[in-house]
């Protein structure tokens, strides 16, 4: 931005012949041989013309590439530092998420015998699909959104070869962008998850997910979101969100199952100085409930309250680890793009000193 | 003895201290609950929570959610909950101003469902900017 006004002032405040003479004045600094260059023949000038401006060209070249780099560092630093955030905000999440599974699966053993009928659990023949994907907001993290949209219009294929309707609920800028620019694909809804996703984004979600699938306008809800695998490898996975089951089981497309008391959490952590990400999986103690705890309301009813809380803890943990998936992303895309800079740089700078010697070594000639 | 609080939503925990008395707001009416009191588990309903610590009320809005009230060690899950004195007045109303509208303009049973919860949420909102 400060580069365009410089060039609008000198554009406005001068006449011509002025930003000539400075922009002359600035060459001559740059330039190593200043006095002969302006009284040269046309003969000599032309020899030696050419091989200066390449070398001011090089010059040029070798300081934006410096100054690339300097950016992409700062922002693999920044992302680094952005994935610890939202690995402590899995982490703050965790009290809530066990809390939820002991009671859940309580409540599920004094159920056992009877028929449960909570609406978010009720299963319909299925017509009509959700889809909800989760994207990033912001660009230059490797392929992360674009698997992430591919993973969705291949399962639109899908659902098309089935003869499922289907709808799109978008979170993120690109793959809202994304959606925009496809009118063939309907989109019920687009909602962004800012920089870091609250309960509050979830619950957004969570909203519409809610009401489309109590009013009976699709009978199931699907989560498209990118799993964090590693520092180098995320997978886009597809989970099914809605009819939940009583046990909070959140089960694959493919049918595999997790069980809602196993939890796993990722930490970034370093080993051997670099940094790693390892992933544990918890097993949350399931304590038994005190025998005379009463329920002040019918368990089908608190059922009914729990399993809406159960969703939205899933839709968070979605987006949280879409975040990290995305910040890792950027990290090992800004990491190769320096490393990169810092390459072309070193060959850039061996180019130039050759070419300064060459013009050194045949100037020499003259001056002698 | 005193009474161990636990509000928790799920990206963070709200409250962890003790607490003399809570007033709940549940689905089947507002619940006291004193130390010592029985063990029961209750769903939440979206309402207000006022906490007493030492004759000094403080009130909380929760969006809904569960609670559980074991030995002295209450436990209340919630989508999301607000300390009265974090929400800001102008906000709220205007927040509420946008719900009530939007549920008028609601067609069909789905957009109804939803502006319902958003209005129950701002009204409640304001509301616990209001009590005390």
């Amino acid at each position: 931005m400060a580069c365009t006004n410089l060039t609008t002032m000198w554009g406005v405040s001068s006449n011509p012949s002025l930003s000539d003479s400075s922009s002359l004045s600035f060459r001559s600094v740059l330039n190593p041989l200043p006095l002969p260059n302006h009284n040269t023949s046309p003969s000599r000038s032309s020899s030696v013309a050419p091989i200066q401006s390449s070398l001011r060209e090089l010059r040029d070249r070798i300081d934006s590439v410096k100054n690339t780099q300097k950016i992409t560092e700062a922002m693999k630093l920044v992302a680094a530092a952005k994935v610890r955030r939202a690995q402590e905000a899995v982490v703050n999440g965790r009290p809530f998420s066990e809390t939820l599974v002991e009671v859940l699966y309580n409540i599920n053993e004094q159920l056992q015998t009877d028929d449960i009928d909570v609406p978010l659990t009720k299963i319909r023949p299925v017509k009509k699909v959700a889809l909800v994907v989760v994207t990033g907001d912001r660009g230059l993290c490797g392929g992360f959104n674009n698997f992430i949209i591919k993973k969705a219009e291949a399962r639109i294929k899908e659902l098309q070869g089935l003869g499922l309707d289907y709808t799109v609920i978008s979170v993120g800028k690109k793959g809202n962008s994304y959606f925009l620019r496809r009118p063939y694909i309907p989109v019920d809804k687009y909602l962004e998850a800012g920089t870091l996703p609250t309960a509050k984004e979830a619950q957004a979600v969570a909203d519409d997910v809610f009401s489309l699938f109590i009013s009976e306008e699709v009978d199931k809800v699907e989560l498209l979101y990118t799993k964090f695998v590693s520092l180098v490898k995320s997978e886009p996975v597809i989970h099914t969100l809605l009819p939940l089951s009583p046990k909070g089981e959140i089960c694959d497309i493919n049918g595999n199952c997790v069980d809602a008391a196993e939890d796993e959490l990722f930490r970034l952590t370093t080993k051997e100085g670099k940094l790693t990400v390892e992933r544990e999986t918890f097993r949350t103690p399931t304590a038994d409930f005190s025998p005379i705890l009463q329920f002040e309301q019918d368990p089908v009813q608190i059922l009914d309250a729990l399993l809406p809380l159960y969703l939205n803890s899933q839709i968070l943990r979605a987006l949280q680890e879409s975040l990290a998936s995305e910040l890792a992303a950027r990290m090992s895309a800004m990491s190769s793009a320096s490393d990169n800079a810092s390459d072309l740089k070193k060959s850039l700078s061996m180019v130039y000193n050759r070419k300064r010697q060459a013009k050194i070594t045949g100037c020499g000639n003259y001056v002698l | 003895m005193t009474l161990n609080l636990c509000v928790l939503t799920p990206n963070r925990i709200v409250w962890d201290s003790e607490v003399k008395e809570i007033i709940l707001s549940t689905n089947s009416g507002q619940i006291g609950v004193l130390p010592n009191h029985a063990p029961i588990a209750t769903a939440v309903d979206i309402g207000i929570l006022k906490i007493r610590l030492n004759n000094q009320w403080l009130t909380m809005a929760l969006m809904g959610g569960f609670a559980r009230i074991g030995n002295n060690e209450i436990t209340i899950l919630v989508n999301d909950a607000e300390k009265n004195s974090d929400i800001d007045p102008q906000e709220a109303q205007q927040t509420l101003e946008i719900a009530e509208a939007n549920l008028r303009k609601a067609e069909g049973k789905r957009q109804t469902i939803e502006a319902n919860l958003a209005l129950r949420r701002a009204r409640t909102r304001v509301e616990a900017l209001n009590t005390i």
